[in-house]
């Protein structure tokens, strides 16, 4: 509690003490930011759902991938195009990505192209990246697992090929 | 489990509906994912793709007319439809994206011409189907959409 300073009409000749603040007295209890702070956090993590954001041009496949991650419990984003998608990431309106889905062939950015600029980025390359193509090529699988996928999806995409990518999401 | 008679004709049109081909086990993945979250699920997804199967036929047949012999053009927009006949389990319709995408890499104009009628013919179709059998859906009531055909 500050001590309560008479109002003085002269100006005193040395500035006035700031008023203190009562030091802690035997049975307060003690603020410990920093342990309060990493406690908050790890509850965080348990508790939110991981967001997976997903990518393509085919409103079909956009349905059906949100279905297939809602039904085991991930908040999806889904968006139509790879330039939409860095946008948003870039404007950090996606904050808390865990994984990246995307289809391979798309008008305009490919799923490639997608892939190499989140890989290129500091900010998000630690984010895991699948690719999904209706065609079942080996030379753009291998090309899209060296540029660092997590994971390479033939399509249709079914139920079972996305839990396995479960244990992969950071 | 007595079944009604609406919900008999439903597994029956089901089942013809594989029987004939026009529909494979990638329509049976769309309707596991259909739950209380989302009750009309197959039924919003065929709806987009028919929305979007519609918009590809009519650019097709657009390019065919003002791109002749365009054949990349064509296998473009062909390649898009043949994915969502997939992604739904669209067999019949898929088998025919296929069989134009070999005659458009012959670059046979004509036999791309007839291809996509016999497509066009297998839209209609499959819509018509699809919509007789949602139609009897609704009508036998939630429970039927959980059964399965004997055998599927």
């Amino acid at each position: 509690m500050a001590a309560a300073a008479a109002p003085s009409v002269s100006p005193s000749p040395a500035p006035a003490p700031a008023p203190k603040v009562a030091s802690p007295k035997a049975g307060d209890r003690k603020v410990v930011p920093v342990d309060a702070v990493e406690v908050e956090v790890e509850l965080k993590l348990e508790l939110e759902e991981k967001h997976v954001l997903a990518v393509d041009d085919s409103s079909v496949d956009r349905a059906v991938i949100a279905k297939i991650l809602r039904s085991s419990k991930y908040r999806v984003t889904t968006v139509e195009s790879a330039t939409r998608a860095l946008e948003l990431l870039a404007l950090g309106l996606l904050p808390d990505v865990n994984m990246i889905i995307t289809d391979y062939w798309m008008p305009g950015m490919t799923g490639y192209e997608l892939l190499k600029h989140v890989k290129e980025s500091s900010e998000l390359r630690e984010i895991p990246v699948v690719i999904m193509s209706s065609e079942n090529v080996p030379n753009r699988i291998t090309r899209c697992l060296e540029e660092g996928a997590e994971d390479f999806l033939l399509k249709p995409v079914r139920p079972s090929d996305v839990s396995r990518l479960c244990s992969r999401i950071r | 489990m007595e079944y009604s008679n609406l919900q008999r004709q439903a597994a029956s049109l089901k089942k013809s509906l594989f029987d004939q081909g026009y529909l494979d086990e990638q329509f049976c993945q769309i309707e596991y994912l259909q739950d209380e979250a989302s009750p009309n699920f197959t039924e919003e997804v065929v709806s987009l793709f028919f929305e979007n199967s519609t918009r590809l036929m009519t650019n097709i047949e657009q390019a065919m007319e003002k791109n002749p012999r365009d054949f990349s053009r064509w296998d473009v927009n062909m390649q898009q439809l043949k994915g969502s006949c997939s992604s739904i389990g669209a067999s019949r319709m898929k088998n025919e994206c296929t069989s134009f995408r070999n005659i458009c890499g012959d670059e046979n104009a004509e036999g791309c011409m007839r291809s996509f009628q016999n497509l066009k013919r297998e839209h209609g179709v499959l819509r018509q189907k699809l919509e007789s059998y949602f139609q009897v859906l609704r009508q036998a009531g939630p429970a039927v959409t959980a059964a399965r055909p004997r055998g599927m």
